[in-house]
């Protein structure tokens, strides 16, 4: 049936700065904020902003992934017109079989997937940001300016800015300059890898692309500056709110910590824009005898009967008697011995740490991230 | 698969639970913070691989259509089976003509269509975690014509009030049924959970209603007591009967130790139940938690003791919550001093800053009520 607009998300990274967390698990399926994975954000994202069919591109550890997000039933993209597809690179008559050479590539290797769909525009998301935003916005202000390309684009600080794509814009808003990752950034109005594209002249592109040696097969490298040589609309879209790059363990991290220190941003209880996610049938969290609480977030499942301090726990966590987890997260189904410390540390899922051990230092800078059983 | 219908009844008369149930159904009360009564006998429906189910309703059958829905929560498959949720369509003149029998005679097409040769039966107001299909064969090897599953407790003084009693034979034999009046220490508590052939049910039903209008189906077991070989199956885990308000706070307040918990919710039979999807609880500075049971997209900044705090409460700055159950959506304001109580969903307390209930007899705030 046809769509108006047609959602992609880029899952593909492998995400080797998240260390061992993607070990066995694509980066957007990482857990986040006591009962998420990472994903959840731009697939709830687009059910609440109407978007039905949204195709999820993947190649690092897909089969996690894809029993994840099969079916579409946790955002409620599964109805008869919607769903959710894994798209992992697949052979196909009369062409080479390739893995995905770069993020426009992997569009292109599914070009047949959205013409089935047949929409007016594709919008292109990745799938490792924290964030909440209505594309419904963005695609009016993409009609209004009668638009070839929107990108979101918001402020970040200097330091971080080479980490992104950077653009200049005139007073309208619309781009005249665009660099990809520069090594030294001039502004910092940068892209958030958020795109809205005319289908038909993406299509035209990308196989224009496709058949170009030199090309890195790129949106932010290739597509973007071609689009701005060949003198096209392209036009930003400044999103304002809470967002997130949470490509390291330190930023993980510190995305968790915004659920407790910047929570009127990044606002997980507002009823007008949930976000969803698979529910774990956990029993509802015990809190014991021994249980402290001050300035954290608990999932269902959880049984703590120590001190929990400035942290986020997840699902179907036990937190023993005299321990102190604190400036933590701890990730799903993880054991914590009595008796045991934790200090600004992210503890991966299902790991045990033996009583009475302690883990992290409170005056660390750095992030430890536990992977390994503690004996 | 189990080769039976999954049948989930309503209460009789004995069970009369003051202001909850004004509002709705048993099956649809909530329990322990995120659940809701009917999520347990469906779910050891389920986990029994009982791919076929009818849910009674009397009444009021509006919260329990959208909490069970496709029953796609319950491990359903929607294709194979499904969850029926039928209701008496006649509206009798007297409420004493909505007997059980009354509505499955009203139903009994739906359930002559089922494909499955036995029926099991479970009541919407007894909590219990139990494999039916162990029960189902075990009912097979025993050659009884119907099986009736109880508990022999030693505490029928003071709980189990109005449910029904089993006198056995040493074989097990049933030999009638009676109440329990709350005279004994030590009773034989029927379950109300009876497995039997189709075609004996539907022949029940059809006699019962010969005898007399007003007849359930526990009456017509206990007059075929001597004619068909009917005979108890002893369960020894956790039971509670959900009969008045002071049960359905005890049964809360008793699941919030991990021990008595854990003898109901079993890492192999998960308790399904629909998710609101909501965020994790969050916890301020100045919360302080000790030994309670809170469900998530709870905001905790006050004092909680011994209590159940339901899907996404507010416990506000310098309210001190004890002994309580606090259904879902409920808000506790500043200051707000609660001790021995049920407060029911969507409440909103905050210009009272003291309610207590007695020991033994919970105060109860209304639905939706502002205080």
């Amino acid at each position: 049936m046809k769509q108006q607009m047609l959602a992609m998300i880029l899952a593909g990274g492998r995400g080797t700065r998240l260390e061992a967390l993607t070990k066995k698990v694509a980066k957007p399926a990482v857990y986040f904020g006591g009962k998420y994975r990472i994903i959840d954000f731009p697939l709830s994202n687009c059910a609440n902003s109407g978007i039905n069919i949204v195709g999820v591109l993947t190649q690092y550890e897909s089969i996690q992934l894809n029993s994840y997000v099969a079916g579409g039933g946790h955002w409620g993209l599964d109805a008869k017109d919607s769903g959710v597809f894994v798209l992992p690179p697949r052979e196909k008559a009369d062409t080479e079989f390739n893995v995905y050479r770069g993020t426009a590539d992997a569009i292109t290797q599914n070009i047949d997937f959205i013409d089935s769909y047949d929409p007016e525009y594709v919008l292109i998301l990745s799938g490792d940001h924290i964030y909440k935003m209505n594309y419904a916005k963005m695609l009016a202000h993409h009609k209004e300016n009668n638009a070839d390309c929107t990108i979101a684009v918001l402020p970040v600080p200097m330091k971080e800015a080479s980490r992104f794509g950077i653009m200049n814009t005139d007073e309208s808003g619309r781009i005249i300059e665009f660099e990809e990752k520069p090594k030294e950034p001039k502004r910092k109005i940068t892209s958030m890898g958020i795109y809205i594209f005319n289908w038909k002249l993406l299509r035209k592109l990308l196989n224009d692309d496709d058949k170009n040696p030199d090309s890195h097969h790129d949106f932010g490298k290739d597509i973007i500056p071609t689009m701005l040589n060949e003198g096209k609309r392209l036009w930003s879209w400044r999103f304002e709110g809470y967002w997130k790059d949470v490509g390291t363990i330190s930023s993980l991290w510190e995305a968790n910590m915004d659920l407790l220190y910047r929570s009127k941003e990044l606002d997980l209880q507002d009823q007008t824009w949930k976000i969803y996610t698979q529910d774990k049938c956990a029993i509802p969290q015990y809190i014991g005898d021994h249980g402290d609480i001050i300035n954290s977030i608990i999932d269902q499942g959880c049984y703590i009967d120590g001190k929990v301090e400035g942290s986020v726990i997840s699902t179907s966590v036990k937190i023993g008697k005299d321990a102190l987890v604190q400036d933590s997260v701890v990730l799903p189904e993880c054991q914590i011995g009595e008796g045991v410390q934790l200090h600004r540390v992210i503890v991966a899922n299902g790991i045990k740490i033996a009583p009475n051990m302690v883990v992290g230092d409170p005056n660390s800078e750095e992030i430890e991230l536990i992977s390994k059983n503690v004996r | 698969m189990c080769n039976a219908l999954g049948i989930v009844n309503f209460p009789g008369s004995n069970v009369r639970i003051k202001g909850m149930h004004d509002y709705r159904p048993i099956a649809a009360f909530s329990f322990l913070g995120r659940y809701r009564m009917i999520d347990f006998p469906l779910s050891n429906m389920t986990n029994s691989e009982i791919e076929e189910i009818q849910i009674y309703l009397k009444n009021r059958p509006r919260s329990v259509f959208s909490h069970v829905g496709t029953g796609r929560q319950y491990n359903i498959n929607s294709k194979r089976g499904g969850i029926s949720i039928l209701y008496g369509e006649n509206s009798p003149e007297s409420e004493f003509y909505n007997t059980d029998i009354a509505s499955f005679k009203a139903n009994m097409r739906i359930i002559e269509k089922s494909t499955k040769d036995y029926v099991v039966i479970a009541p919407s107001y007894m909590l219990y975690s139990m494999n039916y299909d162990t029960l189902l064969k075990k009912h097979l090897e025993s050659g009884a014509d119907i099986t009736v599953v109880y508990k022999s407790v030693d505490d029928a003084k003071t709980r189990f009030i109005d449910c029904d009693t089993l006198a056995l034979n040493k074989q097990k034999g049933i030999l009638s049924i009676g109440k329990n009046r709350g005279n004994y220490k030590t009773r034989n508590i029927s379950m109300e959970t009876y497995v039997l052939s189709k075609n004996l049910f539907i022949q029940l039903i059809d006699e019962a209603l010969k005898v007399s209008s007003l007849y359930w189906f526990t009456d017509i077991l206990n007059e075929k007591c001597e004619e068909l070989d009917i005979r108890g199956y002893q369960y020894r885990g956790y039971l509670a009967a959900i009969t008045d308000l002071t049960s359905y706070y005890e049964a809360n307040m008793e699941l919030i130790d991990p021990e008595v918990a854990s003898d109901l919710f079993k890492e192999e039979w998960p308790i399904y139940t629909r998710t609101n999807d909501s965020p994790p609880t969050k916890y301020t500075e100045d919360a302080k938690v000790r030994r309670c049971v809170i469900s998530n997209g709870c905001m905790i900044e006050g004092e909680v003791e011994n209590s159940i705090i339901g899907r996404g409460c507010v416990v506000k700055k310098g309210a001190v919550v004890k002994n309580a159950v606090i259904c879902p959506n409920s808000v506790i304001g500043e200051n707000v001093y609660l001790n021995n109580i049920v407060v029911d969903k969507e409440a909103n307390i905050s210009r009272v800053k003291n309610i207590q209930g007695v020991c033994g007899s919970p105060a109860y705030v209304r639905k939706g009520d502002r205080i």
